[in-house]
């Protein structure tokens, strides 16, 4: 068992080191390919007015005419040790774990990122929660009442889920549900340290709206998942003890179909936690996804390399959690060294 | 824990003229029709049929487990004084576990994968008794599973099932059953996963229980063998319609029904030998030619030169003279990794250690053994889909123990195999034609006109209609798959065809087709078997010699007649006591030898 968790852990670090090495290549390397010069980099640094002393300053400052594996060392070092900027008699501390700092900003990357993590952690783990439990909850009711009104209309409307992309369900609720009805407050985000129902009001549009879609896909597959159990001997030797059919669902039915499902939900939050990027767009919410949008429309390469990081980050840990957790569902899964 | 018991005299089970009838795209099918009998308090009733009969489907309107599908019941059934048919959902959950419990066919898919079985056993008891704690439900749990003999009760409640063999999944399955010491307990084809070992023991258990605890036994099976020993009252399904029932000894010793008799003929036994057989075969064969020729005079040219034409056909290439060897296995091991323990060391696990024999030209091998013998991993080396660990495998002369897939291939045409399972091992999606014909096609045919027609002379020749060829698996039963499959293995005319468990997954008559099938053409063509089976009495009836296989090695190896008349080793001997036989009186003699023997042992 401590074996197995160490081998993932080292699976999980190796994993993103390579992202690392492949991202820092797409946005280091690749534009010198494509025939871009150490100065025209280096220009990006240097803001509005780049004279030729403030661009060979940076140059010598970021280490740009440096081997490229030496700048990814440094790159790497920075993570760990920390790195410091001179900017002619000032310094810089970036202080670990240092993902350079924003060409636009002149801020550090990390904490900008650590600044936006509650509000995107607060969309995506309350609209983790309404998926989940609204999805499976569809998705059981579904399948035992399978071809009822409830069921066709169920379905209906998870195949719209599926289909509609979140600027069209979220900008149509902005403009009915708060613009012209009023019904909900205008969707903003407030520390939930400062304000619990404040951030719960703020939050609710987005959590919907981001738990619309993907309520949608736990809604079929918990169906679909349901329907095949129930058709399996050992429900059938259920029935035959004679439990009620309400115990034969929940208690039999419905946890050899949660197993497939707790897997897909690690990889989404994962996903959803390296930045919401739609949701947080449509409802101007200042979280990571925003943060990486504003990075690319600048060419910021340091914000978008971190942000990256910081995603492929939380997918590791969340594959990792789901495979830990995976045997105390299924017994038949044993750990392997 | 019971209310007041029935008298002995009085039925616990009564049914009377149960119709069960299910709409279908093509009409009404009638799946029972007109059904009744009677199961006195302690008493055993056997149903006996082919699949598609109606027996499960009247096993399970026993338990009123149609209700929520479409199925139609009309009727009356009577369990414990209760009408199931109008009963209420609440009255029949009530019922359900508590005055009659069933026993399934597939132990291993029947219980819950992710609950211990402590849980589900407390659960059967809990759900109709809620007053019992659950402290107290666990102690009748331990009772129960030690009274279908799980070792170590006590600590092994805290298992799940897949930790338990197919065996003992299904001595948790009655311990299950007994929970609520039920008045009836039905089982439904309780025995047909398991091994011959494994079902005697199954099955004496069932007897056991059904005397000490005065529970009445219904026994549901498609093989007469199995209910022989075990039920006083027996009747025969056959499309929904009891065609004979009666006293059990009676039924066997004398039936009146025609089918009862084709029944009873197509059980293999265990006395009758190989020889015996053949001639038997052969005559019927012989039989039925002359039948067919009385039937259509003039036709016979036609019918006639077209099966001599056939016969050409498909005789294997001239190989080596009836008699030669034609395979040598020397000395092959197989070991597997296994891995495990808390820090992931790896062992070796020898599945199969150190066995030799030869196989001659025009010779049928059987091989016998349980499951985990090693049976089926030395067929696959045979066959060269395992490179075996240590020894060697010679084919005509030739070792192929460590050849390469490509100089292999030649050799692909020679050696063929025929499945267990005819329901998986047919690719779903090509047509017969194609699951037959690609063998030819990646040996090199590339005229598609000729393909078909050695294919359509195939099907005719393994009892199919040339028109088939178009057809997909699904609209085959088992038997007819199985003569796909044999068809697939006959197509590049080869020397030595691998049955493995070809008849296991079949019914009896069924079963009986298919080893007739084999021995006609072996007979026709000459070919070379090593026919892998768990069933005694089939080897002995299709095998000149016989090795019997357990843990990885050969116990015994001798002519068929030798090792079935004068047993040299202990399991063999056990296999054949352990064997279902149609005698009443000889089964349950059989049986108290092997109480006998089970009591010495421990």
């Amino acid at each position: 068992m401590l074996t197995y968790i160490l081998r993932r852990l080292g699976a999980g670090l190796l994993l993103l080191a390579v992202v690392t090495l492949v991202t820092f290549a797409i946005f280091y390397v690749v534009p010198r390919w494509a025939g871009r010069t150490t100065e025209q980099l280096a220009t990006m640094y240097v803001g509005r007015a780049p004279t030729p002393e403030a661009i060979q300053a940076t140059i010598e400052r970021l280490g740009l005419d440096e081997p490229v594996f030496v700048q990814f060392g440094e790159f790497v070092r920075g993570i760990f040790f920390g790195a410091e900027y001179r900017f002619g008699r000032d310094t810089i501390e970036c202080s670990a774990p240092c993902f350079g700092y924003s060409f636009q900003s002149y801020q550090e990357v990390f904490p900008e990122i650590v600044a936006r993590l509650p509000v995107t952690a607060s969309l995506a783990l309350g609209a983790g929660v309404i998926w989940l439990v609204g999805g499976i909850l569809v998705g059981v009711v579904s399948a035992v009442w399978k071809g009822s009104l409830f069921d066709r209309l169920a379905m209906a409307v998870a195949l719209a889920g599926v289909s509609l992309p979140i600027f069209f369900t979220g900008l149509l609720a902005l403009a009915f549900l708060v613009h012209a009805w009023g019904l909900f407050a205008t969707p903003g985000y407030v520390p939930f340290t400062e304000d619990p129902l404040g951030w719960a009001e703020g939050l609710f549009l987005p959590w919907v709206t981001l738990a619309f879609l993907h309520a949608a896909m736990y809604a079929r597959q918990t169906r679909a998942g349901m329907l095949e159990t129930l058709g399996e001997d050992y429900i059938r030797t259920a029935r035959a003890k004679g439990l009620s059919e309400g115990k034969v669902v929940l208690k039999h039915a419905l946890r050899p179909t949660l197993t497939p499902i707790v897997t897909i939900f690690g990889l989404d939050l994962g996903l959803v936690l390296g930045g919401a990027v739609l949701t947080e767009q449509v409802f101007s919410l200042n979280g990571i996804g925003r943060y990486a949008v504003n990075a690319i429309t600048q060419s910021d390469l340091p914000v978008i390399l971190g942000v990256t990081l910081f995603g492929a980050f939380f997918i590791v840990v969340c594959n990792l959690i789901v495979d830990l957790v995976y045997p105390l569902i299924d017994p038949r899964v044993r750990i392997h060294g | 824990m019971s209310e007041s018991a029935p008298s002995s005299a009085e039925a616990v089970v009564r049914v009377d003229d149960l119709r069960v009838v299910f709409p279908t795209m093509d009409g009404e099918v009638r799946a029972v029709d007109g059904l009744s009998f009677e199961l006195p308090a302690g008493g055993g009733l056997g149903i006996v049929g082919e699949s598609g009969s109606g027996k499960s489907v009247t096993s399970l309107a026993l338990m009123g487990l149609h209700r929520g599908s479409r199925a139609r019941i009309s009727g009356s059934i009577e369990v414990v004084g209760k009408d199931v048919v109008s009963a209420s959902d609440k009255q029949l959950r009530r019922m359900r576990g508590n005055d009659i419990a069933m026993v399934f066919q597939d132990p291993m898919q029947s219980l819950h994968p992710q609950y211990t079985i402590g849980n589900q056993l407390v659960e059967a008891l809990r759900v109709h008794r809620p007053q019992v704690s659950r402290a107290q439900a666990r102690d009748r749990a331990v009772e129960s599973l030690d009274r279908v003999g799980i070792p170590q009760a006590r600590k092994r409640i805290n298992s799940y099932p897949h930790e338990f063999s197919g065996g003992m999944r299904q001595r948790v399955l009655i311990a299950m059953g007994l929970m609520c010491d039920p008045k009836v307990l039905l089982a439904d084809e309780p025995t047909t996963a398991l091994d011959v070992t494994v079902q005697a023991q199954i099955l004496d258990l069932l007897d056991e229980l059904r005397r000490d605890l005065n529970m009445g036994l219904i026994l549901v099976s498609h093989d007469l063998a199995v209910v022989a020993g075990s039920v006083d009252e027996v009747v025969v399904m056959r499309h929904g319609v009891a065609v004979e029932r009666g006293d059990v000894r009676r039924v066997l010793s004398a039936p009146e029904h025609p089918y009862t008799q084709e029944l009873l003929d197509a059980v293999p036994r265990v006395e009758v030998s190989r020889a015996q057989r053949r001639v038997r075969d052969r005559s019927d064969r012989a039989a039925k030619a002359r039948a067919e020729q009385r039937r259509q005079p003039s036709g016979a040219t036609a019918a006639g030169e077209g099966g001599e034409e056939s016969f050409d056909a498909f005789a294997p290439a001239r190989g080596p003279e009836r008699g030669e060897v034609l395979l040598r296995v020397e000395e092959v091991s197989q070991s597997f990794r296994v891995r495990g323990g808390l820090w992931g060391r790896s062992t070796d696990f020898w599945a199969v250690k150190g066995v030799s024999f030869d196989l001659h030209q025009g010779e049928t091998l059987g091989i016998v053994g349980e499951s985990g013998s090693g049976k089926s991993t030395l067929s696959r080396m045979v066959m060269r889909l395992l490179e075996p660990t240590r020894g060697r495998v010679e084919f005509e002369g030739r070792d192929i123990t460590h050849m390469s897939e490509r100089a292999l291939r030649p050799l692909r045409r020679d050696v063929q195999m025929v499945f267990q399972n005819p329901y998986s091992s047919l690719n779903p999606r090509l047509t017969v034609g194609d699951a037959i014909g690609t063998a030819l096609r990646v040996q090199g045919e590339k005229d598609g006109r000729k393909v078909r027609r050695q294919v359509q002379e195939l099907l005719e020749r393994v009892g199919l209609e040339p028109n088939h060829y178009n057809r997909f698996p699904h609209a085959f039963s088992g038997g007819q798959r199985q003569r796909i499959a044999i068809a697939r293995a006959l197509i590049l005319k080869p020397k030595l065809i691998i049955c493995d468990e070809p008849v296991s997954a079949l019914d009896v008559s069924t079963q009986d087709q298919v080893l007739r099938l084999l021995s006609e053409l072996q007979d026709d063509f000459g070919l070379t078997y090593i026919f892998v089976a768990h069933d005694l009495a089939v080897v002995r009836q299709v095998s000149d010699r016989v090795a019997v296989m357990r843990k990885g090695e050969i116990v015994e190896l001798g002519t068929s007649d030798g090792i079935y008349g004068d047993p040299r080793s202990e399991y063999t001997r056990q296999l054949l006591t352990a064997a279902p036989v149609l005698d009443p009186e000889e089964a349950r003699r059989l049986r108290a030898e092997r109480v006998r023997q089970r009591a010495a042992d421990a």
